[in-house]
């Protein structure tokens, strides 16, 4: 069980480590490289749960931004417009201190998803919409001239292979709504960053505290982006 | 079986048919010829209503098709459509292609639509590539499933919009001989073409359009041995 | 994977590195250093501060400013001592390293004098005796010591020895919550909506919140605790030059009067 290292990387490797236990902010992040996984854990739960509701929002809001009743297609436009247009930090602060409390009472971790959810359905409904209209026109009226309904053509033709188009898109959309979720930890989510914030603030080992959780981020968007490609290939059939 | 009365249709200010009158019966194969731009696809759109028209009825067995209440989801069922460019649905295999209308417009079981499917693919002869991405396909064997498609829900007219222009020569004859099989069989077929040959050998009628107006109609010997139009003699001169 | 793990190597020896480089070049510093006489040569003080603890340290509404306690008296001791205080507004918990890295000279920031940061900053001598105490909704009943706040949920600001006082509570009873923000602002918010039973911060800091802010919500309970806690200006750990200078600047305006006339006006 050598990690596939030669015995010189090996030895080389424990020397490396002999000097790095000498150094206080090398024990500082080694000692909590528990809590820092605790953080990497809740940041993957706030995004994939964001996620989540963002494609189901993000689906709704781009059909009903392309609809044709002007009430629907006025509401969607709001609604993508609203939470593109503004920062998600506020949005944050504006829904957990401001907005949710008048309805329930959420925990951080509920209104981060909350408040990265709405956020992210806006950007996935722009990337479905992109989708949508990147599939041949041919596509829908061939469906159409079968006899489909307007809405049995989107289901079964015109959706299924703007699937296909928005996965980089959606994966790119993926990877950055892990990186935003590092905001959530100004609503005291005890996410990465927030995890990062209490190490420093009794550290003040600023490059290490903060080096170890850009590698935790990293590692967590590496495996998002491989799993895209991996999803991209299994679905390429031409 | 269908009529069509002073149909005019505008995209923006191009007036691209300017009053269309003409009845097709049942069992007739008319082709449609002219020069590109002539409003030929426009006219055939318009009997389905991809194309809405501005102006003018169409009645497919009494029925009126431009009705604003017509059930023209129903309507379509009845009219099936072969395009220029296929229009293949590229993430169904042949087979699904062929029977999601089917199952999911007419409700029909899985086995039964496959039963039928099946059956249309070998007429076509395709009946080995049922399991097949359209992405496999040539451009004439995916014409041909485009067509098997289209019969699968059983039409009463087929509509053909220039199905062979878009392929390469030696892929056009395995197309024509299968509308060709279709019209002995007594299909009723309007199909807007390029190939004279097959206009002159199958069609029972032609018409010949330019500018968007029915020049003239007649059929296949008195349009290309004995046109009356000088439209059509200049342009039957080019491309004959 | 191999590719994958040597590469993690590398950043981390890079990083490494880096830290060592900084470790040392504070290690040598203090032998260089001489102590400033009665000479002082400082022109310009580089000051930092969170200017967002009310009533030390804030924004005016009206024209932008810093204003507060702690900005009028860095701002008196430059003068007493003749040199331009420039204030750089930044995050409570980057004071600390901005001092190390030398993008400030001192800061003032409310800021506790406690073991731990004395370790790796010099401080001033005090300039402010505090102490923490709870804040809890109007309508709250029966929490009063720290003891009472066992398995509540507490709101304080991140690094702060309330934060502190909070974790201590958790580590005794972990059934309690500890919600912890980049302001206190954010902490009374939580308070006041009712995510959160109770907020251990600097006394004179709550009082100021409760007495402008939120005197029919949010009211102060028990007594003043950890009272030994005395504020301080933090430098660069071996900067006998800036330190001498706070110390001096505190001194004389503490003889001449200007202390208590800054004190009076934030605090009587």
């Amino acid at each position: 069980m050598n990690l596939g290292f030669t015995s010189t990387e090996w030895i080389f490797g424990t020397i490396i480590l002999d000097r790095l236990n000498e150094i206080h902010g090398f024990q500082v992040v080694a000692n909590n490289l528990g809590n820092f996984a605790m953080g990497a854990v809740l940041t993957l739960e706030i995004t994939l749960f964001s996620l989540l509701i963002g494609m189901v929002l993000g689906l709704i809001a781009a059909l009903g931004k392309m609809s044709n009743n002007q009430l629907i297609k006025f509401v969607a436009v709001a609604y993508i417009d609203f939470f593109r247009g503004t920062p998600l930090f506020v949005q944050i602060l504006l829904l957990y201190f401001g907005i949710i409390p008048l309805i329930f009472d959420a925990t951080p971790v509920q209104a981060a998803i909350i408040a990265c959810g709405l956020n992210s359905g806006a950007y996935v409904a722009e990337i479905v919409r992109a989708g949508i209209q990147a599939v041949d026109k041919g596509q829908m009226e061939a469906a159409r001239s079968l006899g489909m309904t307007h809405g049995q053509s989107m289901r079964y033709i015109i959706l299924p292979q703007a699937f296909k188009i928005v996965i980089p898109p959606l994966i790119n959309e993926f990877v950055m709504l892990l990186k935003d979720t590092s905001l959530v930890s100004a609503i005291s989510a005890h996410e990465l960053t927030h995890t990062g914030k209490m190490l420093y603030a009794s550290t003040y080992q600023a490059v290490w505290v903060w080096g170890a959780v850009c590698v935790f981020y990293f590692i967590m968007t590496k495996a998002i982006s491989m799993l895209g490609d991996w999803t991209e290939r299994r679905l390429a059939t031409e | 079986m269908i009529v069509v009365k002073n149909l005019h249709k505008s995209f923006g200010k191009l007036e691209v048919l300017k009053g269309i009158d003409c009845h097709i019966d049942q069992k007739e194969v008319v082709c449609v010829i002219g020069p590109s731009g002539s409003g030929k696809s426009t006219f055939l759109r318009c009997i389905n209503r991809l194309e809405e028209a501005q102006q003018g009825q169409v009645f497919l067995d009494g029925e009126e098709v431009t009705a604003p209440n017509a059930d023209i989801n129903r309507i379509r069922q009845e009219m099936g459509m072969v395009f220029q460019l296929f229009n293949l649905f590229p993430h169904k295999t042949t087979l699904e292609n062929v029977t999601l209308g089917p199952i999911k417009i007419k409700g029909m079981s899985e086995e039964q639509a496959e039963d039928i499917a099946i059956k249309l693919l070998r007429k076509v002869g395709l009946g080995d590539k049922d399991h097949v991405f359209p992405a496999q396909l040539s451009g004439g064997q995916k014409q041909r499933v485009a067509i098997a498609r289209a019969l699968a829900m059983q039409p009463k007219v087929m509509l053909f919009d220039e199905p062979t222009s878009s392929l390469d020569p030696e892929m056009v004859g395995e197309v024509l001989e299968v509308m060709k099989d279709l019209a002995h069989e007594g299909m009723t077929m309007i199909v807007v073409t390029h190939e004279m040959g097959f206009a002159r050998e199958v069609g029972h009628r032609v018409f010949f359009m330019d500018e968007g107006i029915l020049m003239e109609e007649g059929t296949p010997s008195q349009i290309f041995d004995n046109p009356q139009n000088p439209r059509t003699q200049s342009f039957l001169s080019k491309v004959l | 994977m191999k590719k994958f793990l040597s590469l993690l190597l590398i950043v981390m020896l890079a990083i490494g590195m880096l830290a060592v480089a900084g470790c040392g070049g504070n290690e040598e510093e203090p032998a260089q250093q001489e102590p400033a006489a009665e000479e002082n040569t400082i022109t310009k003080l580089v000051v930092g501060s969170e200017t967002a603890y009310a009533p030390f340290e804030m924004v005016d509404e009206k024209t932008g400013d810093y204003i507060g306690f702690d900005m009028d008296i860095i701002k008196a001791i430059g003068e007493a001592m003749g040199a331009e205080v420039e204030i750089r507004s930044m995050e409570f918990t980057a004071l600390i390293p901005a001092l190390q890295n030398g993008q400030i000279d001192c800061a003032i920031s409310a800021m506790s004098i406690t073991d731990e940061r004395a370790e790796v900053v010099d401080f001033s001598d005090s300039y402010f005796d505090a102490g923490l105490i709870i804040a809890v909704a109007a309508d709250t009943e029966g929490i009063e010591t720290m003891d009472d706040l066992k398995g509540k949920v507490l709101a304080a600001q991140i690094g702060t020895i309330g934060a502190d006082a909070c974790v201590a509570v958790q580590t005794e009873d972990p059934a309690t919550e500890v919600k912890t923000y980049d302001h206190v602002g954010e902490a009374f918010m939580e308070l006041q909506k009712g995510g959160a039973d109770a907020v251990v911060n600097d006394m004179p800091v709550t009082a100021y919140y409760v007495k402008t802010e939120a005197s029919d919500k949010v009211k102060m309970v028990g007594e003043v605790f950890q009272a030994d806690d005395h504020y301080g200006m933090p430098v660069q750990k071996g900067d006998t030059e800036t330190l001498t200078l706070l110390n001096e600047g505190l001194a004389k305006i503490k003889a001449d009067g200007t202390y208590d006339a800054i004190y009076a006006e934030w605090f009587k």
